[in-house]
């Protein structure tokens, strides 16, 4: 069941975020974006969080200012990839304290590390919200102790 | 940690309002980093953070060309935040088939085998996300240790477990999974849920490819859902909102259903106790969102599991009262899953009785607000369809479809279509539909559809005459599709004599009916129409005056086909006795049975992905032929051709094409609108590296325009008859099987250069009979000046895959038409165009004697006209001709080609309006005049 795509996109059509799974060709790449995004912004509340596009579904949901969508296979569990998103979420949330769109702009690159603890190779790889956040914390310690060894130097 | 001038950048771009100011922020800031690169001397901090830089610009969309070998520099430092970031860049930057991946693979084996298992974590995020061909040779095996050794520390070995997994769908032939197979299977024990979870998804994949050696799994996978499910034996760390660990139970949900059921009684018992703990907990709707979803996604694939392992048990019949409720729920994500979880098992149940119960809440699914769930809906009515209530399911779809959505609609005709051809008991129904469908889908009728229809009306004697009446009765609406004069003028030019004699279809008014429209349709349809004519004449005798009148118009058009069609039927109309009229018209044989086109259609449409389905939308027997046995479906494929009808038609025309310079003849129907060739996998070698060793011999003799064999071996022959005409061409392609045995997979694809457009005029048979020749027609566009000539890939499956490629000799000097000059406008021309660079000369010394005749071939057989009397010289030649290009216009080609006996050499120079001709043009009569005579290949 692995995970095509994520993708961050802001209410504004604007991409936060965005990871490959699969291997694709630039032009390819943006042609799923704009089409996703498009689709996606299109939706109205209370719809399901789920549609098809091209042989794929798209899992996605909104989260304040921003969308948070999954590429998935045809027959993926629709259910437990929302989840996984919702976990996603809920570890950026903890890291950065009530995580907002501006802390995604800034530290975009921890928002890439994190994703990395949670999947691989499109597949959740921790579920566990303490696991991935010892990981991250784990490295944060290790730049820490370099940057005041630089420091003292 | 923070980078101050990285912050203030990113800062600077959100404060650019408008796309300019960042464009030029960006630029500003490229053209600083690109400065600051070569200078050489920089601190690992601002390499860093440079990086970082463009890899913000890279997430906003902008292209980076530069900064990679400096990620590269950053992955070998020793400070794991500079590692860190040059493993990001390499991530987001590289594709596994960059040129610098080998420059990194030695990096990352250094940190797989570094004893920091932080380091170990970012070298396998990088193959992970890389996984080229390179790494996963020389990088497998690594990560295998990684994984099974029983020092790795347990995040080490769920990011191993996964990188594999990405390692194996990319290059499946690089990792031995069966001889690792039980080492792998056995992690699945694995105390810590975050391993376990890693592997099942790992193992669900290895399994789908090598069921046998992971059938250890099956055990395994129960045993585990026992514990958790059942024994509730987790640690607190891994419970999602009350639920333990919902993603293992799902993945090892699935994993079961890619194996046949258990025959041990007491897995199967276990089993049993797992599903039914999983339909009790849902008895409840917990109020919490999240817990409610993660409840729901575990229901669902139990449900499924429960489906696959029978689907007539006690929990399928609760799991059904479940769904019943679900597609009733306010919630839209839970009817969508109940729609869709209800599609499967209508898809492989026999018991279809508790599912029709809720007819009427499904239909009115397809009224919902959402077309997520209209789609669930109609995949629904599609799956339980059978005999019984196809009527009411049909006329719902078709008063549906007026207001479905456009995206909908292609899709809901197409399954229309078969479930009434499916399901019909009485013919007329059936003829009603599929017309009733023509007439309102309009546009979103597909081709096949109405091939289909003229194939069933044709072979079913029973329907023709009610279908003339019905075809006729639409076509005399004011709203007429297209569509429907296609399939009136196919029936009635059959049929058309069945009903002369009820009131209001006597024979003129049939013509009239279909002339009325004859003005406002599409040249393919007029086409048609005009072989209904003739059709017609051969019926009924007494219009012949109207249609002459039609044909005789018809004459002077300026499309060709049109033009062509009308002069050569009214030859045969007015031909002085009927015997080629009637032979020429005689009624069409019946099709051979054959799977439907439309079935195809729709197959093709649901492609496979990388999770192999474990079901297929559409009743009972479309899920026989689900992977796991596609022998049959192979076998059925094998015995009678899956062509489809369009197939047929054309097949008649190319035979016809051959002798009659390409006309259609008369009894087929519209020629079949040509597809462009398959688009061809871009594999890593290029075809060009693989030609048929020996192929030149072959393709020399052909180069210079003549008919005859373009490659043979004791399998296989294939011949090419060609035919040019100013930027046009047909090639007609023949392929004989030398064999005694049929040649099964048989595929051709073509990769034609740019500015050459190749198109087959149909698809092909998939397989040849044994000694029996097949052959495919191509229509060849000359769009622009073209230098390189198409290739053709040949397969077909004989013990295994055998690729033959070929070059097509169709060489630039196809498209020129030959023309006279006199002296005076050849020397005005010449001086007009002048020197270099669009003339070109060459003195060409040939192996043995000057021969005059065959210098004189060779430009004739190059399509260039040899004007006489023009060079002052007599034995100089003299030759020009137009080259056509459909989208870049014409390009004029003078040349002189001047024999010097005494050397055998020639000196040939070539004057076009364009260099490149000129260049091209050269050489190929470089190369005819050095090849040695050929023997007569014709």
């Amino acid at each position: 069941m692995p995970i095509n795509y994520v993708l961050l996109v802001s209410r504004q059509g604007k991409t936060r975020l965005a990871k490959w799974f699969t291997t694709l060709s630039p032009k390819e790449k943006s042609k799923i974006v704009k089409d996703v995004t498009q689709l996606v912004l299109a939706r109205r509340t209370k719809m399901c969080n789920f549609l098809e596009y091209k042989d794929t579904k798209v899992i996605y949901r909104r989260y304040a200012s921003l969308y948070f969508i999954a590429g998935v296979g045809p027959q993926d569990n629709e259910l437990i990839t929302l989840e996984i998103i919702h976990r996603y979420v809920e570890v950026l949330d903890r890291y950065f304290g009530n995580v907002s769109e501006l802390d995604l702009i800034f530290n975009f690159e921890r928002a890439y590390y994190m994703l990395d603890e949670l999947l691989i190779a499109g597949e959740m790889q921790e579920s566990s919200k303490i696991a991935v956040l010892k990981a991250i914390n784990d490295h944060d310690a290790v730049e820490m102790e370099e940057a005041n060894e630089e420091k003292n130097k | 940690m923070a980078m101050r001038g990285l912050t203030v950048f990113i800062a600077d771009i959100r404060n650019c309002r408008v796309r300019e100011l960042e464009e030029k922020r960006i630029n500003k800031e490229m053209a600083n980093i690109r400065t600051k690169f070569k200078d050489g001397s920089l601190s690992g901090y601002d390499k860093k953070k440079y990086v970082c830089k463009l890899l913000y610009m890279y997430i906003l969309g902008w292209d980076i060309d530069f900064g990679h070998m400096e990620a590269v520099n950053l992955i070998s430092s020793p400070k794991y935040s500079e590692k860190q970031i040059g493993y990001l860049g390499i991530t987001l930057l590289m594709h596994e088939n960059s040129d610098l991946v080998r420059l990194v693979v030695n990096s990352i084996r250094k940190d797989l085998d570094d004893n920091n298992e932080i380091h170990n974590c970012l070298a396998l995020h990088a193959i992970a996300n890389i996984g080229g061909r390179e790494m996963a040779e020389s990088l497998a095996s690594d990560v295998h240790r990684l994984l099974v050794s029983p020092n790795s520390k347990s995040f080490v070995k769920k990011k191993a477990a996964l990188t594999m997994l990405r390692l194996f769908r990319k290059h499946p032939d690089v990792i031995p999974a069966p001889d690792w197979a039980e080492r792998i299977t056995n992690i699945i024990d694995d105390y810590d849920l975050g391993v376990c979870l890693s592997v099942t998804s790992l193992v669900t994949a290895l399994a789908q490819q090598y069921p046998e050696a992971f059938m250890l799994a099956i055990p395994k996978a129960i045993m585990r859902l026992h514990k958790v499910i059942v024994e509730r034996d987790f640690s607190a760390d891994y419970v999602y909102y009350k639920i333990p660990i919902p993603w293992l139970q799902v993945k090892l949900l699935r994993l079961l259903q890619y194996f046949p059921p258990t025959e041990d009684p007491n897995m199967s018992e276990m089993l049993h106790n797992v599903l039914q703990t999983i339909i009790n907990n849902s008895q409840e709707t917990p109020r919490n969102v999240q817990h409610n979803n993660a409840q729901n996604a575990i229901l669902f694939e139990a449900i499924n599991l429960a489906i696959h392992l029978d689907c007539e048990s006690d929990i399928v019949r609760q799991a059904t009262n479940i769904l019943a409720r679900f597609i009733l729920s306010k919630e839209t994500n839970v009817r969508y899953l109940g729609l869709e979880t209800m599609a499967h098992l209508a898809a492989v149940t026999d018991e279809l009785d508790e599912i029709k119960k809720h007819e009427e809440t499904i239909i009115l699914s397809l009224r919902d607000k959402d077309i997520s769930v209209r789609r669930r809906g109609l995949d629904l009515l599609y799956s339980m369809c059978d005999v019984s209530n196809a009527k009411t399911i049909v006329s719902e779809l078709i008063r549906y479809l007026h207001i479905a959505d456009y995206a909908l609609r292609e899709e809901m005709v197409l399954k229309i279509a078969i479930m009434t051809e499916k399901y019909a008991t009485e013919h007329s129904w059936y003829v009603d539909v599929i017309l009733q469908l023509i007439s309102s889908a309009g546009d979103h009728v597909g081709e096949e559809v109405w091939y289909r229809v003229v194939q069933i009306v044709t072979n079913h004697e029973n329907l023709q005459e009610y279908s003339a009446k019905m075809v006729l009765h639409y076509m005399r609406s004011p709203h007429c599709h297209e569509n429907m004069l296609k399939v009136g003028g196919y029936i009635l030019g059959e049929y058309g004599h069945l009903i002369a004699n009820l009131p209001g279809a006597s024979p003129i008014e049939q013509f009239n009916t279909l002339h009325a429209r004859f003005g406002l349709c599409s040249l393919a349809t007029r086409a048609l129409l005009l072989s209904t004519y003739i059709k017609f004449i051969n019926l009924f005798p007494e219009i012949k005056g109207a249609i002459l009148a039609v044909f005789n118009q018809y004459r002077h058009v300026l499309d060709a086909e049109l033009q062509q069609r009308a002069c050569e039927y009214m030859a045969i109309a007015t031909m002085p006795t009927d015997d080629l009229l009637q032979t020429v018209c005689e009624e069409m044989p019946q099709f051979p049975e054959r799977e439907s086109a439309l079935l195809s259609r729709l197959n093709e449409k649901t492609g496979q992905t990388e999770d192999k389905r474990t079901w297929n939308i559409g009743g009972k027997d479309s899920n026989e032929k689900t992977p796991a046995n596609l022998l049959a479906a192979k076998e059925r494929n094998e015995n009678g051709s899956v062509d489809d009808l369009a197939n047929s038609v054309s097949n008649t025309s190319i035979s016809a094409a051959g002798g009659e310079n390409g006309a259609a003849a008369p009894a087929n129907g519209s020629p079949a609108p040509p597809t462009p060739a398959a688009p061809t996998a871009k594999t890593g070698l290029t075809w060009k590296d693989q030609l048929a060793p020996g192929y030149e011999n072959w393709y020399n003799r052909l180069r210079d325009g003549a008919d005859g064999i373009l490659y043979e071996d004791s399998i296989l022959q294939i011949g090419i008859k060609s035919e040019y005409h100013g930027h046009l061409g047909r090639l007609a392609i023949y392929f004989g099987n030398k064999t005694h045995t049929q040649l099964n997979s048989f595929a051709v694809s073509v990769e034609s250069p740019e500015g050459l457009v190749v198109a087959n005029s149909h698809t092909l048979a998939t397989s040849i009979g044994p000694s029996t020749q097949i052959q495919q027609l191509y229509s060849l566009e000359c769009q622009q000046i073209v230098t390189e000539v198409p290739l053709i890939r040949i397969s077909y499956q004989a013990g295994s895959t055998q690729s033959i490629y070929l070059k097509l000799p169709v060489l630039m000097s196809r498209f020129i038409e030959p023309i006279q000059l006199s002296s005076a406008d050849f020397f005005a021309r010449w001086k007009q165009i002048g020197g270099a660079p669009r003339e070109v000369q060459e003195i060409i010394k040939v192996p043995g004697r000057i021969e005059l005749e065959r210098a004189r071939t060779i430009l004739v057989n190059h399509r260039l006209g040899i004007c006489e009397n023009v060079d002052p010289k007599p034995g100089n030649f003299v030759a020009t001709g137009v080259f056509n290009t459909s989208l870049s216009g014409k390009v004029g080609c003078l040349l002189r080609l001047e024999p010097n006996h005494e050397s055998n050499m020639y000196r040939l120079t070539v004057r076009t309006t364009s260099d490149v001709v000129s260049k091209h043009l050269k050489e190929i009569l470089h190369t005819a005049l050095l090849s040695k005579p050929a023997p007569s290949t014709r």
